[in-house]
């Protein structure tokens, strides 16, 4: 008895412990609400057995009955284009970023700290924020956009079908802008010198450096940053709400905000759960490929 | 030692219920409602002057948010812990009636010496029964007519509102005015309830209703609607603005007539630096069928409750305060035996005559357990046509393929 207890406190026993504690955590709340969420894709759910578990079973007719709403299609262009086009104005705007205070210009890691205020603020304040200011008729992007002579009349953001779902990427990539070059400057910080100074000793022009050394340098960090921000894109809710509750005529619905529309605007719980898995297969499609792509990494 | 020790603990759990109850026993409601969130309303005030008065009933009331109402009810019904007493938006109740969720009061009702069934609008009552059946009772109630800026017509040389939508375009047109950024017309055509509240009264008055969706008549005002936003009659931006935003323009002077409701008019005597009016919503054709939308709250007693006789008479004292309800929240009562007191405020009590008259035509949405999806189709609907993806017509068949599945 005595040893078991010694054994907890310093051997097998706690090395068990401690992996235990965290399996059991994994499993409670994350484990069981996505078993949860899966079974009720495949069930009858009505507010008669919202609390059961065990409800009438019907087989794919919700994934059937989703594919077929006229909005599923439109829905999962419009989830590509926000998640591609925010993940790409997220990385590259933010990778300039960091490749510009890594410049070590005096100032830079103050300025380089004030960009996090758009990280901590609250989606629904960037939200309310930028629906002021892609508003169509009194919207301070337009008066810019029209003093600039860029455009004649004004673009009304929220509520033109070509621009919906543009106006919320646009929000949400300065949302993510400060997260994505946060980790990209860790990346980059922990570059060592020393290749840079060798390799223009060797006559390699600031082109050249980037591309043989900071790139394959920073494969990791990208890895991880495209995938947090896939994942950070996914569940993106806060600014739909916030700026054009998916309209007009769902042209900037995503499947995230669809999936919350069904489950508590629609009250089809059991649809909201299908599209729920639905997107779960895509994220775990893109982090197959994510661990695939750096298995083989030689890591720095 | 043991002994004396339970002993102990029973006495102190005896002293503390003793304590906590007096002489009578007494009955607990728990009474759900969205006032008291931002500011006092019907249900929290009266609850508490009617716990008062009662030394028998305790009542725990708890304001819930607008958009969780729903939610909340349903999860705590599936979980065994709803309220006794809970008040819906009039399109959210059937999906609780048609489910036996509701307690049937009919038989409560006809007993009644302080509620009285035939006073009340038929639109209301429509949206608290179910198959015949009385499950609640209409709370307060409003709808939509269109105001507008008296200033303005006369500038344009015009003296009357408009009666049909042919003539509201051809008005917009002539009260446009974009040098002085003033638009014709403002109205909410959001990807939301506020898009159905007020496009569906178009297709009732067309002969439709939320089963049919797919009419001439609302194809035609839909093309209207188009034209105005094309035309920059209205701004694009009714696609995403709610009612009280898109109303703001017009208080502000930058458009010249707004479809809203009664709920506006204590912002707009205020804000409004103009001379304005309201008048019925328009019609398709001159003297056409009216409709207009019905809004408001209801009340119903939850079908678990264990207090149904206690729950019933805090509905009694609800509905014998409705003569209060207008002077001390700006609510309408949903009773035509209740005249509205004159406020003194010209402008006010002309607004409050039209839409006393407005009621009358007011319809529900639905009643139906699947509202909600229904109400999706037609805003989705609604907003296609308007942003021209697909043709009226069009737009309003796919709605139509898509209520069918759900009435069939």
């Amino acid at each position: 008895m005595s040893r078991f207890f010694s054994g907890l406190r310093d051997g097998v026993g706690f090395d068990i412990l401690l992996v235990g504690a965290a399996l059991l955590f994994l499993l409670a709340l994350a484990g069981a609400p996505l078993v949860y969420n899966v079974l009720m894709s495949f069930q009858q759910v009505d507010m008669f057995t919202l609390g059961a578990l065990f409800r009438p079973f019907v087989g794919v007719d919700n994934y059937v009955a989703v594919v077929q709403q006229p909005e599923f299609w439109l829905v999962t262009r419009n989830t590509l284009v926000f998640v591609f086009g925010s993940m790409a104005g997220q990385f590259v705007l933010g990778f300039a970023l960091a490749l510009f205070f890594a410049q070590n210009f005096p100032g830079a890691s103050t300025i380089r700290g004030l960009f996090l205020v758009s990280w901590v603020m609250p989606g629904l304040v960037v939200g309310g924020i930028w629906s002021f200011i892609l508003a169509g008729d009194y919207g301070v992007l337009n008066v810019i956009l029209k003093a600039l002579g860029i455009i004649d009349a004004n673009v009304f953001w929220k509520s033109d079908p070509n621009f919906s779902i543009w106006a919320v990427i646009i929000a949400n990539i300065w949302l993510g802008l400060a997260f994505n070059m946060l980790l990209l400057s860790v990346g980059l910080a922990a570059i060592s010198r020393d290749l840079y100074e060798a390799a223009e000793l060797d006559g390699a022009n600031a082109f050249q450096r980037f591309w043989t050394i900071t790139m394959p340098m920073m494969r990791p960090t990208i890895g991880a940053v495209l995938s947090l921000g896939l994942i950070g894109t996914l569940q993106q809710f806060d600014l739909f709400p916030a700026l054009t509750e998916g309209g007009p005529a769902n042209t900037s619905n995503v499947a995230g905000y669809w999936s919350w529309q069904l489950s508590f605007q629609l009250y089809d719980f059991a649809k909201g759960a299908t599209v729920s898995v639905m997107m779960f297969l895509l994220v775990l499609v893109a982090s197959v490929v994510y661990v695939r792509s750096t298995r083989h990494e030689v890591r720095g | 030692m043991q002994l004396s020790k339970r002993g102990l603990l029973a006495s102190l759990a005896i002293g503390a219920l003793v304590a906590a109850t007096p002489a009578q026993a007494q009955v607990t409601l728990k009474v759900w409602s969205i006032d008291g969130v931002d500011r006092p309303g019907i249900a929290d005030v009266y609850a508490k002057e009617f716990d008062d008065a009662n030394e028998d009933v305790v009542i725990e009331y708890r304001a819930v948010p607008f958009d969780e109402i729903v939610n909340e009810t349903l999860r705590a019904f599936a979980t065994g812990n709803a309220p006794d007493i809970v008040s819906f938006d009039n399109p959210d109740f059937a999906l609780f009636s048609s489910r036996g969720a509701m307690l049937d009061i009919t038989d409560r009702v006809a007993n009644s010496e302080i509620v009285s069934k035939a006073e009340y609008f038929e639109g209301p009552l429509n949206s608290v029964t179910w198959e015949g059946k009385l499950y609640g009772l209409p709370k307060y109630t409003d709808t939509i007519g269109i105001f507008y800026n008296k200033d303005l017509f006369a500038a344009a040389g015009l003296t009357e509102p408009p009666t049909t939508w042919e003539q509201v375009a051809d008005y917009a047109e002539k009260l446009t005015d974009p040098a002085n950024n003033v638009y014709g017309i403002t109205f909410s055509a959001r990807a939301g309830e506020e898009g159905t509240f007020q496009f569906l009264p178009i297709i009732q008055m067309s002969g439709g209703g939320a089963d049919k969706v797919n009419t001439e008549g609302a194809a035609k005002v839909l093309d209207i609607w188009k034209g105005l936003i094309d035309n920059g009659y209205a701004s694009r931006d009714v696609l995403s603005l709610g009612q009280w935003d898109s109303t703001g323009v017009f208080n502000s002077g930058n458009a010249a007539m707004a479809i809203s409701g009664p709920w506006e008019i204590d912002r707009m005597v205020e804000d409004a630096q103009f001379d304005w009016g309201v008048a019925l919503l328009p019609t398709i054709e001159e003297g056409d069928e009216r409709s207009s939308a019905l809004g408001g709250f209801n009340w119903g007693i939850m079908a678990n409750t264990a207090h149904p006789d206690e729950a019933f008479r805090l509905l009694e004292y609800y509905v014998s305060q409705e003569d209060r309800i207008f002077t001390e929240f700006g609510n309408l009562p949903a009773r035509g035996d209740i005249a509205l007191p004159v406020t003194g405020i010209e402008k006010k009590d002309a607004a409050l005559t039209v839409f006393q008259e407005q009621l009358q035509y007011a319809q529900p949405r639905g009643p139906h357990p699947e509202w909600q999806k229904i109400s999706k189709a037609i805003y989705d609907a609604e907003q296609q046509a308007l942003t021209g993806q697909m043709s009226s017509m069009d737009a309003l068949n796919q709605a139509q393929t898509t209520i069918d599945g759900i009435f069939n």
